[in-house]
């Protein structure tokens, strides 16, 4: 039987701004060049006959229209499972809006706070400047190696690591979780969190890699076969540069 | 006429002459010297003008002009803003330069088309005169700039609401545009399209999943590209509007054009449009609304749609070493979507150049290339001959396209123009450029130093 991972598109239908989706294309095809299948299972509101464990979640960015919603369908049905993938060491990207309802709560610009799920150790809380444009962080992998990541981060939330996180990168260039403390995204377990549209993935291959590597050892306890970058690394080095970097 | 709104129509008038003459096409300065010295000069000129404003993401520019040839062909004299000049300074600049010195407009109507985020500071000034306003549609547009597709709404909203007189034309199709149904005052009609445009259409619906109105998921009778389509909500009721002006039926596709059946205010009428792909069918609906309106007979609205020249219709076609350069413009992805859906009929042999940039006006965010389907062309481009990557993000459009599965071995980098169009030239073969606007703007600027190039008219 062929090597398969199970790919879970979360709120497939209301995170999906900014090219996001071009993250689950990257993970399926960088699987699939690899000889590997995938198999991407999109969930939306309630759908709870499709909580079972998988190998890679994916959470994306949305609008605010339907916040309101959303929170209502996770607590409702998906708090408990997704806790539970997390603790479980599933792998988990969250991206923008994705990230930031990971964690434990917003905190609006009155005080009011809308409660998220909790599952991450850093909350946000709204500001009014908007951190938007290219960026760059300097991300440590698994196996100790330094590279760059790129992306276009587009927030006005500034979201605050506790102790149980680590965060994903020290920003180069750019602004980051909230500007001011030059940290960018969060890890904790499995799971990584960034404000990184883009999307995040393409021209990241690295992390793209990553996160597979992690996900086929936990499910075949043997090394992800590797896989070339040329085109990857072009893109990436390309704006780089033009970043100045 | 007060002598202050004279006296801003000949400051405007010196200052583009002075600008002309420094050499300096298209800046927004005479606009901003006349409001300076007359913020309500608008309301001067327009007096005694009958007003027909365009708004909405995709196809303004295209609809403006087929409005143009059915008002022209009615007998009526127009004026209107420049292409792409369409914030509150560029409708001034419209204004200034067709009035004459003593400060009188002397035409039946202007054309104008107007930024959705700038409608209100234009119309404004309109109050309580005869204005038509058509608005194509709301698509996910430069977020950027924007934020969501509900802040354009609303902001088209608040431009509407400045006239208590408006003639409303709206797109059925998308459920987002005809939210604004909701504005009491206002005279409303509807254009759309009666079944699906293509077979296996896209259906992309990801700018307006959820009811407007009830945030239930919607459903659909049909699709015809991106959100668009026989939208319903089972919950609230919401749902498409039976359309005055309807495409009943698309009787043949050709290469630079369509014959199409239309329903336009009962009456069936079969005429050939003379624009390429079906997302100029929706711009043609917009200005067949018009043309009923203002009451041309049927003969000359199939003659006018008969007649519409392609250079403008957001494909341009230059010759250049015996073989064929067409231009087109794309500015997000709904709008590129429509372009694929071209290709994909064309199935193209010769090169294919995808040019994108992320300068503002193209928007800094270039992830949307992400919510293009590039993989519904990959089966029918594989006979094209080469893939050539300009813009100063070709190198992300590259990756885009290997990610969509394209053949590798056939993709090219090349960022400098001037060497790509020496390459295009020796090809022996036509070539596709899908150019982002301000690459359009910097390839043909190239170009025209190989061919001689018409000003540009797109958006």
């Amino acid at each position: 039987m062929s090597e398969l991972l199970h790919i879970c598109h979360l709120y497939y239908d209301i995170l999906n701004l900014y090219g996001d989706n071009g993250n689950i294309r990257t993970m399926v095809k960088r699987l699939e060049w690899r000889g590997i299948e995938s198999k991407v299972t999109q969930l939306s509101f309630g759908e709870v006959e499709l909580l079972e464990d998988y190998d890679i979640i994916f959470i994306g960015g949305g609008q605010d229209f339907e916040q309101e919603l959303l929170v209502r369908d996770l607590f409702t049905y998906k708090a408990d499972w997704l806790k539970g993938e997390i603790e479980k060491g599933t792998v988990i990207l969250g991206i923008c809006g994705g990230y930031q309802m990971l964690g434990k709560y917003y905190e609006a610009a009155d005080g009011t706070r809308v409660d998220f799920l909790g599952g991450i150790d850093v909350y946000t809380t709204a500001s009014d400047r908007r951190m938007i444009g290219n960026f760059i962080y300097e991300y440590t992998g698994e196996n100790g190696e330094t590279f760059p990541v790129v992306g276009f981060e587009n927030h006005n939330g500034q979201t605050w690591l506790g102790d149980n996180v680590k965060p994903m990168g020290r920003i180069v260039k750019g602004f980051g979780n909230n500007g001011e403390d030059g940290t960018e995204g969060a890890r904790y377990k499995n799971v990584f969190a960034t404000y990184s549209h883009g999307p995040l993935l393409p021209k990241n291959a690295g992390i793209a890699d990553e996160l597979l590597s992690i996900a086929y050892r936990r499910k075949y306890n043997a090394e992800l076969p590797s896989l070339e970058h040329e085109m990857e690394d072009a893109a990436l080095n390309d704006i780089k540069q033009q970043l100045g970097c | 006429m007060s002598i202050r709104a004279t006296l801003a129509v000949w400051a405007g008038k010196i200052t583009t002459k002075i600008l002309k003459l420094a050499g300096s096409g298209g800046t927004s300065l005479p606009g901003k010297v006349v409001l300076k010295l007359c913020p309500d000069i608008l309301g001067c000129l327009a007096k005694n003008m009958k007003i027909i404003c365009v708004t909405g993401t995709n196809g303004k520019t295209t609809t403006c002009h087929i409005i143009r040839d059915m008002l022209e062909a009615n007998g009526n004299t127009v004026f209107g803003n420049d292409a792409g000049a369409n914030l509150l300074g560029g409708v001034v600049a419209a204004f200034v330069s067709a009035a004459s010195m003593g400060g009188r407009v002397d035409k039946d109507y202007a054309l104008l088309e107007c930024d959705e985020a700038a409608l209100k500071s234009i119309v404004e000034h309109f109050g309580e005169l005869d204005v038509t306003a058509v608005v194509t549609n709301v698509f996910r547009d430069q977020l950027d700039r924007y934020g969501e597709v509900l802040t354009t709404v609303n902001k088209i909203r608040f431009g509407l609401e400045q006239l208590p007189n408006v003639k409303l034309v709206l797109n059925a199709d998308c459920s987002l545009t005809t939210s604004l149904n909701d504005l009491s005052h206002s005279e409303i009609y509807y254009y759309g399209v009666n079944g699906p445009l293509y077979e296996g259409t896209s259906s992309d619906i990801s700018d307006a999943v959820y009811c407007i109105h009830c945030k239930h998921k919607y459903r659909y009778h049909y699709h015809t590209f991106g959100h668009l389509g026989g939208f319903y909500c089972d919950k609230c009721g919401y749902q498409r509007v039976t359309p005055n002006v309807a495409l009943t039926k698309v009787v043949e596709w050709r290469e630079q054009s369509s014959v199409v059946r239309m329903d336009v205010f009962g009456k069936t009428v079969e005429a050939e449009v003379m624009l390429p792909g079906g997302y100029n069918l929706y711009n043609a609906l917009a200005a067949v609304t018009i043309a009923s309106l203002i009451g041309l007979s049927q003969d000359k609205i199939i003659a006018v749609l008969g007649g519409l020249t392609t250079h403008f219709g957001r494909m341009e076609q230059v010759e250049y070493q015996g073989h064929k350069l067409n231009l087109v413009l794309v500015k997000n992805p709904a709008g590129f979507n429509e372009v694929l859906q071209f290709l994909i009929q064309q199935r193209p042999e010769g090169n294919i150049v995808f040019g994108l940039n992320d300068n503002y006006a193209d928007g800094k965010d270039i992830s949307w290339i992400y919510d293009v389907e590039f993989e519904r062309l990959t089966e029918a481009a594989s006979g094209a001959k080469h893939f050539y990557f300009t813009g100063k993000r070709a190198y992300d459009m590259q990756l885009r396209l290997k990610y969509a599965d394209f053949d590798t071995t056939k993709f090219s980098v090349e960022k400098d123009y001037k060497k790509l169009i020496t390459q295009l030239g020796q090809s022996g073969t036509g070539t596709f450029l899908v150019l982002s606007y301000t690459c359009m703007l910097e390839f043909r600027d190239k170009l025209s130093e190989f061919v001689p190039l018409k000003k540009y008219a797109q958006e």
